[in-house]
């Protein structure tokens, strides 16, 4: 290296250089160790679903309904609405309500589904009648149904929590 | 005795002196009224709790299958579980109250203006830490109430836009409550938000060291009032018996009203009445008149204001000097503060 290339201009540049490269370096290599434990945070998998057995469609006729149990343990309403047999009869009534997440139960008198976290009401098709969930237009979250050989099936959440008394 | 003190004092080189600088701080002579030293009481509460905290986790056990039943076992089967259960229940209400409390007073004093904008913002961050510790606290006995307060608190972060998808996901570490839910709970209340109230708590009372405490000049007060008293060991003296009294009051609560066990929780049966703890009616009955993601907002919005206040107040007063605007909306704040709480806890639904 020739020695009148050391101007103080060139020295004080390369100290300006390495200083940035190594903060770059700090920056990245800490972020890059900030980014990781973040994601490691992050759920690993989603919720795994898996299509189930549910009734022989023919068995529900139009009007009926069946609640159906997932193995998840949420209740499930199923009814038949239609006469066709394709699946589009066919609606499967999530009990989770969508405003909060609270489970809502089916009131007999009123004929209603009813949240009493917040008192959201739906009626049978699912559909919000009152309450928060009524002023944000939202409903039951309705379950994917196929129907095979004459046979249908649903997609529901396979993992459940231990419940009191050991049901599930 | 004289060989051992100069043992140390070699070893530990601070002189008694500016050890005594250190601590004298020059203390206004308003602080020997007790409702000034709220901000002392939640910071001697949270003492309890680390410490009470740390003996119950010795027992707890943050699983789905174990963790009412480990909450069952300190209630009912361990020496004077019952007890420190009791206290780490008390000091957590006594605690937030006090800091709401503490928030009031700075507030009405206007203590949280120029040069102490920031350190109002701490204490924002304090009043929010000491909340979701209260929350995830709540969420860890695992009994109905507490599992549905979990679900409904997740979800209201999921009304959040952009990024409330994410912040449920990171919450309940999946899509609903799970098999690692309890586990991230325990972890945020027992170290990740008491590490960080450590963190601001230190920040707070730095700030509070190098600015001092406020004083109020008022008219009315006789002037031999007026002045200041030493931090040690005076003033170090009120924190103490407020200590006490604190101590006796928690004690008395706990074997009074000692801390219960509610049913187990039950994740495919929503209880017909579900309430949060006291200190978030206020949010429960505002999500009850608003939609999801309004009501949601609007609390932000709110938060927001209450973050930035010390700065909207500042601009007002630019404008409008002498203006008491500050002082009427802190009180429709309180008396709504007031109404939805008692609101709430009136009515079932």
């Amino acid at each position: 290296m020739d020695e009148q290339d050391e101007t103080p201009e060139r020295r004080a540049f390369l100290a300006r250089a390495s200083t940035l490269f190594m903060a770059g370096g700090l920056v990245a290599g800490y972020g890059a160790c900030g980014a990781i434990g973040v994601r490691y945070l992050f759920p690993a998998t989603g919720r795994v679903r898996r299509w189930q057995f549910l009734a022989r469609a023919e068995s529900l006729r139009v009007g009926e309904s069946l609640e159906y149990r997932a193995p998840s343990g949420e209740r499930i309403a199923v009814a038949r609405r239609g006469e066709a047999g394709k699946v589009e009869d066919f609606v499967a009534l999530s009990s989770t309500c969508p405003h909060l997440g609270c489970q809502v139960h089916w009131q007999f008198v009123e004929k209603r589904f009813f949240c009493p976290c917040h008192n959201g009401t739906f009626d049978p098709e699912g559909r919000a009648t009152a309450g928060p969930p009524f002023e944000a237009g939202q409903s039951l979250a309705r379950f994917p149904l196929k129907i095979e050989d004459g046979v249908l099936f649903i997609e529901v959440p396979m993992e459940a929590l231990p419940r009191p008394g050991g049901a599930s | 005795m004289g060989a051992l003190s100069s043992w140390f004092a070699e070893r530990i080189p601070v002189r008694p002196g500016d050890l005594r600088e250190l601590t004298n701080e020059p203390v206004p002579n308003h602080l020997k009224r007790w409702w000034f030293c709220l901000g002392g009481t939640p910071a001697y509460l949270f003492v309890v709790q680390i410490v009470t905290g740390i003996l119950l986790a010795f027992y707890y056990q943050a699983s789905p299958q174990t963790a009412w039943d480990s909450v069952r076992f300190i209630t009912e089967d361990a020496s004077y579980g019952w007890f420190l259960r009791g206290l780490h229940k008390w000091a957590a209400t006594l605690m937030i109250a006090s800091v709401v409390l503490h928030q009031m007073r700075v507030y009405f004093t206007g203590a949280y203006r120029k040069p102490r904008e920031l350190n109002w913002i701490v204490g924002m961050g304090l009043l929010v830490l000491s909340l979701l510790t209260g929350f995830t606290g709540y969420s860890l006995v695992y009994e109905q109430l507490s599992y549905w307060g979990a679900t409904v608190g997740a979800n209201i972060a999921d009304n959040v836009p952009v990024l409330g998808a994410l912040a449920k996901q990171l919450l309940l570490a999946g899509e609903v409550y799970n098999e690692h839910t309890l586990s991230r709970f325990f972890m945020l209340h027992a170290a990740v938000l008491p590490s960080a109230m450590v963190a601001l708590l230190a920040v707070h009372i730095t700030l509070i060291r190098l600015q001092g405490v406020t004083e109020f000049v008022d008219a009315r007060e006789p002037e031999r009032d007026r002045g200041t008293f030493n931090f040690f060991p005076e003033h170090f003296a009120t924190e103490l018996t407020i200590g006490l009294v604190l101590m006796v009051l928690l004690a008395a609560l706990s074997t009074i009203l000692p801390a219960t066990m509610g049913p187990r929780a039950d994740p495919l049966v929503t209880p017909e009445v579900i309430k949060p703890e006291w200190f978030f009616y206020v949010a429960f009955r505002w999500l009850k008149l608003f939609s999801g993601t309004a009501a949601v907002l609007s609390m932000g919005f709110i938060v927001f204001v209450m973050v930035a206040w010390p700065f909207i107040d500042g601009w007002i007063r630019r404008r409008r000097a002498g203006s008491e605007f500050s002082v009427y909306l802190g009180i429709v704040a309180v008396l709504a503060l007031l109404a939805l709480t008692l609101w709430e806890a009136a009515v079932e639904h």
